[in-house]
């Protein structure tokens, strides 16, 4: 009986893990300043619990619960809604953040118009923060209120749902560096600029401000307001500008023109990729082998036609579990030594989901090889393989034979092997005559 | 008391006019110069429908003066914000630079292609469409599309060094050693004939002699020489198909019933020699 229930109660534990909602894991910690109020925030967090993930609030000073222990991480996601902190318990800084992340931890982070330890972390991500004490404000459009509360409308982006309403948003904007692990994911609009002026008379102040830091005005579209990272070991971190996009009042409030704003259903998109569960993909296996056989050989000879599989698939949140995905169109294969002696297209195959091939013939080089597969595009995480194979020259028997241009040595061959079986069987076979006449002389 | 209530309805209403109030631009005029001040262009811009495209070279400059007031007053007002957006609809780049504006609502903008602002966007060879952005804490905002405006192309940002693995790489197809040439079949008969000629010398002095082969079915010689043609077989076989360690297993097994004939063979030929004579 005791048995019973203990294999029950860990069949449960783990039953846990895999019902996960997330690719990663459920657990979430969130780090909330204690001027802010779980309250404000009940359905950003009422929806991420419905969703299936477990939630531990604990203020940034609080030493318990830590984000990792002696180097493991305590929870599968951290939110931190600490835009205003500048000092954190001694388990949170931007290097225990960032070996979180290495650590297939994903983050979500607030920033705003102060200087703090998250926002000298966002320049870690190639984000450029704006001078401290200038938000982000827009005059259009034409609204009733603050002209710090501003109306985003939502470009198209594989992250988020298609349709989706503006989104009222209050905080500061950031700059992009050069690095493609970027994924900008809500920019601000044209009209909008960072400033601190609060009347009309800041007007020469700004066009100051825009002369003097020689980088231009802090204004326009190619500044961004949440903006995600994709880390080479696929965990995720989004830079939100301002924690007020994730509040009730922001959810409830209705834009200028009187439909309800886009904020709820924009920030469960955007809390869907970085706990990665929409945009997860994975290679399940590689295998190779010779066109005809099925079997990968010890090595390869040179020519030979190779077979190249890789099986993909993709986490299905609705059911929690990994399914086969066809619909990556641009993969590449790359057959290397030191360098890439093959790159060809890996198309996936009509009618088997989730499996791509091609079929190549091996270079005319031997060596040692490397299948490798590696797809980056924005959004998505890095999908990497490689597999090295040995490259032999042919054996002095698989060279092409019976050449036309050999028939003269053949035939020359043949002749020797004909001739002494005919002379040997002669020989034996013949009469000997001259004998008697010897024998005659001796006597 | 009568009076004090319309005291406060005109304030009222002064009120409600400066909220209500939205921006005019007037004047709106732009000139471009050569290197030279040789004006090449100048014009008012009408506000209903853009202009020709601009074209600016390398070292031209384009001035554009105006000046803004309050629908309902007429006098000048300096907004908030008074920004240039130059857009590149086809890139989706895009630059603002404010404008200095006095306040008396009059502003002024120079752009000198030799020493572009910092917040001139990249550019290619498409056109940059240039608004006005206008907004203010007491006005309603607006924005007023000026004109289309050709630059010279600029140079593109150093990428990063990731970048291009985000796509798709260029194929590298492997040149492989061409096929081995051969000789035409004809020559290679023609040579091999050659090499069988003589052959047929020896067939033909044979047929003029005769050959007389007595014993060729013997019982004592006709082991060996079917033996010996089994070498000749091997041989043949090896060279079409077997392995070394397969050939001189077969050799060796072949050998020893070769030894026992050929030694007969050899002992019968000896008898006859001796024998008949």
């Amino acid at each position: 009986m005791r048995f019973f229930v203990l294999a029950l109660v860990s069949f449960l534990a783990l039953a846990n893990n895999v019902f996960a909602k997330s690719s990663t894991g459920d657990s979430v910690l969130v780090v909330i300043d204690p001027s802010l109020k779980k309250e404000d925030y009940s359905k950003f967090f009422g929806g991420l619990e419905e969703r299936g993930y477990q939630l531990t609030f604990r203020g940034p000073r609080d030493a318990h619960p830590p984000v990792e222990q002696y180097g493991i991480p305590g929870f599968s996601h951290v939110i931190l809604f600490t835009p205003e902190t500048k000092s954190y318990a001694s388990d949170i800084t931007p290097q225990s953040l960032v070996g979180l992340l290495s650590e297939n931890t994903n983050l979500l982070v607030t920033l705003s118009t102060k200087q703090t330890p998250l926002s000298s972390l966002s320049t870690e991500f190639s984000l450029i923060p704006p001078p401290p004490g200038t938000p982000l404000i827009s005059h259009h459009p034409a609204r009733s209120e603050p002209a710090t509360v501003i109306p985003i409308p939502v470009s198209e982006s594989p992250l988020l749902t298609p349709g989706t309403s503006p989104v009222w948003f209050s905080g500061v904007p950031h700059a992009f560096g050069n690095s493609p692990y970027l994924v900008p994911i809500l920019r601000a609009t044209s009209e909008s600029f960072a400033a601190d002026s609060l009347d009309d008379s800041g007007a020469d102040a700004l066009v100051d401000a825009s002369e003097k830091a020689g980088e231009g005005l802090w204004a326009g579209s190619h500044l961004g307001l949440v903006t995600g990272f994709q880390t080479l070991k696929n965990s995720r971190v989004v830079f939100a500008g301002g924690v007020e996009m994730f509040s009730d009042e922001y959810a409830n409030k209705a834009l200028p023109d009187g439909t309800p704003s886009g904020n709820e259903k924009f920030v469960k998109d955007i809390t869907a990729w970085a706990f990665r569960e929409t945009l997860a993909l994975r290679i399940d296996n590689t295998t190779h082998h010779r066109a005809g056989e099925e079997v990968p050989p010890e090595t390869y000879t040179t020519n030979d036609q190779i077979v190249y599989t890789a099986h993909i698939s993709a986490y299905d949140p609705k059911t929690s579990s990994w399914k086969p995905y066809s619909g990556i169109t641009d993969m590449q294969l790359e057959f290397t030594m030191l360098d890439p002696h093959i790159r060809i297209a890996l198309p996936p195959v009509a009618g088997e989901p989730g499996k791509y091939q091609v079929q190549f013939r091996a270079p005319d080089r031997h060596g040692v090889f490397k299948f490798v597969v590696d797809w980056r595009r924005k959004g998505y995480p890095l999908l990497q393989t490689s597999t090295t194979v040995p490259v032999v020259p042919p054996r002095h028997d698989q060279y092409p034979r019976f050449l036309s241009a050999a028939w003269p040595y053949y035939a020359g061959a043949i002749s020797t092997s004909v001739g002494f079986f005919l002379f040997s069987a002669l020989w034996l076979a013949g009469d000997v005559e001259g004998k008697k006449k010897k024998g005659l002389k001796t006597e | 008391m009568v009076p004090r209530i319309a005291l406060h309805f005109t304030w009222l209403l002064l009120a409600v006019c400066v909220h209500a109030g939205s921006l005019l631009l007037q004047n709106p005029r732009f000139t471009i110069t050569s290197s030279t001040a040789a004006q090449l262009r100048a014009d008012t811009l009408s506000l209903t429908e853009k202009p020709e495209p601009l074209k600016l070279e390398p070292s031209d400059t384009l001035k554009l003066t105006f000046q803004i007031t309050e629908k309902s007053e007429g006098k000048g007002v300096q907004p908030h914000q008074t920004f240039l957006r130059f857009y590149d609809s086809v890139s989706g780049e895009e630059g603002i630079q404010p404008v200095r504006v006095t306040p008396g609502g009059k502003a002024k903008f120079e752009l000198n292609m030799a020493r572009p602002p910092a917040s001139l966007p990249p550019t290619t060879d498409h056109p940059l469409e240039v608004s006005l952005i206008l907004g203010s804490f007491v006005h309603e905002p607006t924005t007023f599309d000026l004109f289309d405006l050709y630059v010279p192309s600029s140079y593109t940002p150093v990428p990063h060094p990731d970048e291009a693995k985000f796509h798709k790489l260029p194929l590298i197809h492997h040149t492989f050693r061409p096929e081995q040439k051969l000789p035409p079949k004809f020559v290679s008969a023609i040579f091999a004939a050659l090499v069988l000629s003589p052959w047929l010398v020896l067939l033909g002095l044979w047929s003029k002699i005769g050959v007389r082969v007595p014993h060729l079915f013997s019982p004592r010689i006709i082991p060996f020489t079917v033996l010996l043609g089994a070498f000749e077989a091997l041989l043949c076989w090896y060279w079409v198909d077997l392995k070394l360690g397969q050939v001189l297993l077969y050799g060796g097994i072949l050998a020893i019933p070769t030894i026992f004939a050929g030694k007969t063979a050899l002992a019968a030929t000896g008898e006859w020699r001796t024998g008949k004579n």
